[in-house]
C-alpha cells in the first residue's frame, strides 16, 4: 500500500515536471494543428463520401468555389463560358466545353499535368469497374478530345448547367492509375498524387494525417507559408472543444452553435462566421401524412412558428431566418417571395378553413382523424433538439399534436431515402450550382431524387428542368426566381434558418476566408500565413 | 484438463455460429446501411446509391450475404471495409496494440486498487475504512465514463495544462514519456470504474469465505492472521471474482468504447464507434466476433484458473 502510494506520488511528480511542455505548441508557420471531427475514409476525392478538407490541400480541381461561392479557376486557366467561347451549344442539343489547362503545372512526382489526365478521369469514372461516390455529370459526357496536352474538349450529350464544377475534384493521375483497380489502389487512395500545395507525409490510423508543403508548388516558391498541417482525428465534440481551449489544436471548423459561448473570447482565437449554403427546415411529407397536401395546412404551420424567436433565443442570434431553399450567398437568390410572419391567429383561421376543428382535448380533428404527426430529427445536436421541442410546443398552441423522435444520422438518411417519415427537421447542404430540380421536381421523389416533400407541381417541374438546360446566367436567374416564388407561395416546406458556419482559427492567421460550400475552409490554404 | 478444453471448445463453436447469425441479422435490421451516409452529399444522386448498392452486393438477399460472409470469415478472409475499402483484418490489427496497451495498464491498475480495497473492507467490515471504500466504489460505479473523462480533461488538460487531453501520441513524439502522458487519463478512468466494481465483488466473496469453517480452523491451529487472510481465505475468495475480471477484460479488449471515443484513443473501441455510425458491416462483424470469441475464451480460462485457486472446484 505504502509502496503504491509512493509510486503514485513519484509518477505525479514526474508528470508535473513535464507540465510546461504539454500545454500544446502555439500556431506558427511551422505547424498548424486542426481538430478534425472524423478520420477520412479515403483521400481519393472521387471515392470519399465525407468532406474533402484534407484532400483539397493535396488534389486541386480544375476550378473551385471561393468564399462567395463563385466558381474560380484553379488548375484551369479560366472558367469556360458561352461569352469566352469555352462553351459551345451544339445543334443536336448537346454541348462542348473546352478546358484550357495552365502550363507548367506538374503532379507532385514531377510528371506534367495534361489533358490526358482529364480524359482518363472521365473514362475511369464512367467505367463499370470503378465505383466512385457520384457519377453526376460524368454520365452525360460522350467523349473527351485532347487536341493538345493543355486542351481538353468535353462533349456532353445534353446541356448540363453545372459543367463549370464538373472537375472540382481534380483529376486522377493517368500514369499512376491506368489499367488498375482504382477502388483497391490503396497506395493512391491513402496518399493521392496531386498538384496542390501539400502532400500527405504520414497517416497514422485512428490518430492523425500530417501534410507537408511540396517543394516547388506551381504558383511559385514563396507559397505556401505554412510548412505542415496536422489533422488530428477527434470525433467527440466535447473533447475537440477542450483541445481548442487547452491550445492543443489551433483550428476547429464548424464549431457547433451550442459551443459558441465556450470558445468565443478565448485568447489568441478568432471565431469566423460564414453564412452557409445550407438551410435548416422542416420537410412535410405529403405522401406519408396526406393532410400536408393541403396548402392551407402548410401555410398555417409556417405561420404558427416564431422563427425570429428561435434565432434570438436558441441560436443566440448566430444565424438569420431563412425563407427558401436558395440562400443569400447564391447568385440565384431572390427576396421577392412571399413571407410568413409569426401569426398564430392566422394559422388557426387557415386550419379552420381547411376543415380541421378543435376537438375535445384541444387537438384539431377532421373526419374523426386528429391533426397529429411525428417530427423526426437527428440525435446529438443540442440546438436541433431544442428547436424540435419549440416547434412541437408552438404547433400545440394552434391545435396540432407533434411528437418528436430522435434518430442517429445513418438512420435518418435511410428513413428519408425510403420516405418513411411524416415530418423531418434537418438541413440540406445545397449544391454550389443552384440546382433545385432534385429537391422539388415532381418526378424526383426517392429513389430518383430528393423531393421528400412528395410535392408535385407541373409548373414548377417544367421551370426547374428548363433552368437546368439554361447556360445563360441571367435567363437562368429569372427561371429560378420564379421557382423560388412558387415554392414560397405553396409553402412546400418550412424554412427555418440559414446554417451559418462557425470556424475557430488562430487570430494570427492571415487570408482565411471560410467557405459556404462543401469545398470547405481549406480551399485557399496556399495563401494562409501566421503573422 | 485436455478433455475439459476439448469439450468447451466443441461447445463454443455452435455458440459462436449462433451469435454470428444473430448479430448479422441485428446489424442489418438497424435502419440505414453503409451507403446511407453518402446521401449527405448533395451531389450524390439516389441513382448513385443504387449503382453502389449493386456493386457492393448489398442488394442480394440477406441469407445469401450471410453465407458469403461466413464462408469467407471462417477461411480467414474478413473482407473489405465498406467505408475505406481496406482489408478488415488490417484495420483491426492496426488498432489492436492501442487497445491492448490501454486495457492492459487499466486492468493491472484496477487489480492493484481493488485487491487491497476489497480485502481491507471485508476484514474491517463496518469500519470507517469500509465506509470510505464503499463510498468511493459507489462513485466509481455510478459515474458515467464519458463524464468522468471530460471532467479529468477539464482539470488536467484545460485548467492545469499538465496532460494532453486526448490521443495516443503527439506526432514526432511517441517516446515512452509521451505515451505515458497520453495514457494516464484514459487508463485512470477505466481503472477506477473497474476497480470500483471488482472491489465490491471481492469484499462480498471474502466475507463469505471468512465465515467458512476451514478459515476458523486455520486460525484455531495458530496459523498467523496474515497467512490466514492472504492464503487460506483470499485464494478461494478470488475464484468467483476472477471470472468477473476475465469477462470484463474480454469486454474491454474488444473495445473500451466510451473511454476510447472520449479520449480519441485509436483502439478497437473508437473503430467500433466509427464503424457503427457508418454501418460498416464487415468491420462491425469482425469486431463483434472477436469480442464474442474473447468472452468465450476468457471464460474457459477463468474456469480453469478457478480450479487452480480453489481445490474444491472441479473441472466439468
Amino acid at each position: 500500500m505504502r509502496r503504491a502510494a509512493a509510486a503514485t506520488v513519484l509518477l505525479a511528480t514526474a508528470l508535473a515536471g513535464c507540465a510546461r511542455r504539454s500545454a500544446g505548441v502555439p500556431p506558427s508557420n511551422d505547424l498548424l494543428i486542426v481538430g478534425y471531427d472524423r478520420e477520412p475514409d479515403t483521400l481519393n476525392r472521387f471515392s470519399t463520401h465525407i468532406l474533402e478538407d484534407i484532400q483539397t490541400c493535396v488534389v486541386e480541381g480544375l476550378t473551385t468555389t471561393d468564399e462567395k461561392m463563385n466558381v474560380v479557376p484553379l488548375v484551369a486557366e479560366r472558367v469556360p463560358t458561352l461569352e469566352n467561347g469555352g462553351v459551345v451549344l451544339r445543334a443536336d442539343g448537346g454541348m462542348d466545353v473546352a478546358w484550357k489547362l495552365r502550363s507548367g503545372v506538374t503532379w507532385h512526382d514531377g510528371t506534367p499535368f495534361t489533358s490526358a489526365d482529364v480524359k482518363f478521369t472521365v473514362d475511369a469514372i464512367n467505367s463499370p469497374s470503378y465505383n466512385p461516390e457520384s457519377t453526376d455529370g460524368f454520365d452525360r459526357i460522350s467523349a473527351v478530345d485532347t487536341p493538345d496536352p493543355l486542351t481538353a474538349i468535353v462533349h456532353y450529350r445534353e446541356i448540363y448547367a453545372p459543367y463549370d464544377i464538373q472537375f472540382i475534384r481534380g483529376a486522377l493521375p493517368r500514369h499512376v492509375l491506368e489499367g488498375r483497380d482504382v477502388d483497391r489502389a490503396q497506395d493512391y487512395n491513402r496518399n493521392p498524387l496531386g498538384t496542390g500545395p501539400y502532400r500527405v507525409a504520414e497517416w497514422k490510423a485512428g490518430e492523425y494525417i500530417r501534410l507537408e508543403r511540396v517543394a516547388h508548388y506551381w504558383r511559385g516558391d514563396p507559397m505556401p507559408a505554412v510548412k505542415q498541417i496536422l489533422f488530428m482525428f477527434v470525433p467527440n465534440t466535447n473533447t475537440r472543444i477542450n483541445q481548442l481551449k487547452s491550445g492543443e489544436v489551433h483550428i476547429v471548423a464548424q464549431v457547433p452553435w451550442d459551443k459558441y459561448k465556450e470558445v468565443v473570447g478565448l485568447p489568441g482565437l478568432a471565431i469566423r462566421r460564414t453564412p452557409g449554403n445550407a438551410y435548416e427546415h422542416v420537410t412535410l411529407n405529403e405522401r406519408q401524412f396526406p393532410p400536408f397536401a393541403d396548402v392551407r395546412v402548410r401555410r398555417a404551420l409556417t405561420h404558427a412558428l416564431d422563427r425570429e424567436l428561435y434565432v434570438k433565443t436558441i441560436l443566440d442570434g448566430l444565424a438569420p431566418v431563412a425563407h427558401g431553399p436558395i440562400q443569400p450567398v447564391s447568385w440565384a437568390y431572390t427576396d421577392k417571395i412571399v413571407r410568413y410572419p409569426f401569426d398564430p391567429a392566422r394559422a388557426r383561421t387557415l386550419l379552420d378553413e381547411a376543415g380541421w376543428r378543435v376537438g375535445a382535448n384541444g387537438i384539431r380533428e377532421r373526419d374523426g382523424r386528429a391533426l397529429a404527426f411525428t417530427l423526426i430529427t437527428q440525435a446529438g445536436y443540442a440546438i436541433r433538439e431544442s428547436v424540435a421541442q419549440a416547434i412541437a410546443r408552438q404547433l400545440r398552441d394552434v391545435g396540432v399534436d407533434v411528437k418528436v423522435e430522435l434518430h442517429d444520422g445513418t438512420a435518418i438518411s435511410a428513413l428519408w431515402f425510403e420516405g418513411k417519415f411524416e415530418a423531418m427537421l434537418h438541413w440540406w447542404q445545397m449544391p454550389s450550382d443552384p440546382e433545385l430540380t432534385t429537391f422539388f421536381a415532381a418526378d424526383r421523389t426517392p429513389p430518383s431524387g430528393r423531393n421528400i416533400n412528395y410535392f408535385s407541381s407541373a409548373e414548377l417541374t417544367t421551370l426547374l428542368y428548363e433552368s437546368d438546360r439554361t447556360i445563360d446566367r441571367e435567363a437562368r436567374k429569372r427561371l429560378l426566381a420564379r421557382a423560388q416564388a412558387i415554392i414560397a407561395d405553396q409553402a412546400v416546406e418550412i424554412p427555418l434558418y440559414n446554417v451559418v458556419k462557425l470556424d475557430a482559427i488562430p487570430a494570427s492567421l492571415q487570408h482565411f476566408t471560410g467557405n459556404p460550400t462543401n469545398t470547405g475552409i481549406f480551399w485557399n490554404v496556399h495563401e494562409w500565413e501566421i503573422k | 484438463m485436455t478433455r475439459f478444453l476439448f469439450r468447451r471448445t466443441a461447445q463454443a463453436v455452435p455458440l459462436l455460429l449462433l451469435i454470428s447469425a444473430l448479430v448479422f441479422a441485428l446489424l442489418h435490421a438497424a435502419p440505414g446501411g453503409p451507403l446511407a451516409i453518402y446521401l449527405s452529399n448533395p451531389n450524390v444522386r439516389p441513382q448513385d446509391i443504387e449503382r453502389l448498392r449493386h456493386a457492393l452486393g448489398l442488394d442480394r438477399p440477406l441469407a445469401e450475404q450471410y453465407w458469403a460472409w461466413l464462408g469467407a470469415f471462417v477461411r480467414g478472409d474478413w473482407g473489405y471495409s465498406y467505408s475505406d475499402g481496406r482489408a478488415v483484418a488490417a484495420r483491426v490489427w492496426e488498432r489492436l496494440p492501442a487497445t491492448l496497451e490501454l486495457v492492459g495498464v487499466a486492468i493491472v491498475a484496477a487489480v492493484v486498487l481493488a485487491l487491497p480495497a476489497g480485502v481491507a473492507s471485508a476484514v474491517k467490515r463496518g469500519s470507517r475504512l469500509d465506509r470510505l471504500v464503499a463510498a468511493l466504489a459507489m462513485t466509481g460505479i455510478s459515474l458515467p465514463a464519458f463524464w468522468f473523462g471530460l471532467l479529468l480533461q477539464m482539470i488536467f488538460a484545460v485548467l492545469l495544462g499538465w496532460l494532453p487531453s486526448s490521443g495516443r501520441t503527439v506526432p514526432g513524439g511517441g517516446d515512452l514519456i509521451d505515451h505515458l502522458r497520453h495514457l494516464v487519463m484514459p487508463a485512470a478512468v477505466l481503472a477506477f470504474v473497474q476497480a470500483a466494481g471488482w472491489s465490491r465483488y471481492l469484499r462480498g466473496s471474502m466475507i463469505a469465505t471468512l465465515r467458512q469453517p476451514f478459515v476458523t480452523a486455520a486460525a484455531a491451529r495458530g496459523v498467523p492472521r496474515r497467512r490466514v487472510l492472504l492464503r487460506h481465505a483470499l485464494r478461494p475468495a478470488l475464484g468467483p471474482v476472477l471470472a468477473i475480471v476475465m469477462v470484463d477484460a474480454a469486454l474491454l479488449v474488444s473495445g473500451a468504447v466510451v473511454t476510447e471515443s472520449v479520449f480519441a484513443w485509436p483502439g478497437l473501441g473508437s473503430l467500433f464507434t466509427e464503424s457503427l455510425a457508418r454501418r460498416d458491416y464487415t468491420v462491425l462483424m469482425a469486431l463483434l466476433m472477436l469480442a464474442s470469441f474473447a468472452i468465450v475464451a476468457l471464460n474457459v480460462v477463468a474456469d480453469a484458473a478457478h480450479t487452480l485457486l480453489d481445490a474444491r472446484v472441479a473441472l466439468t
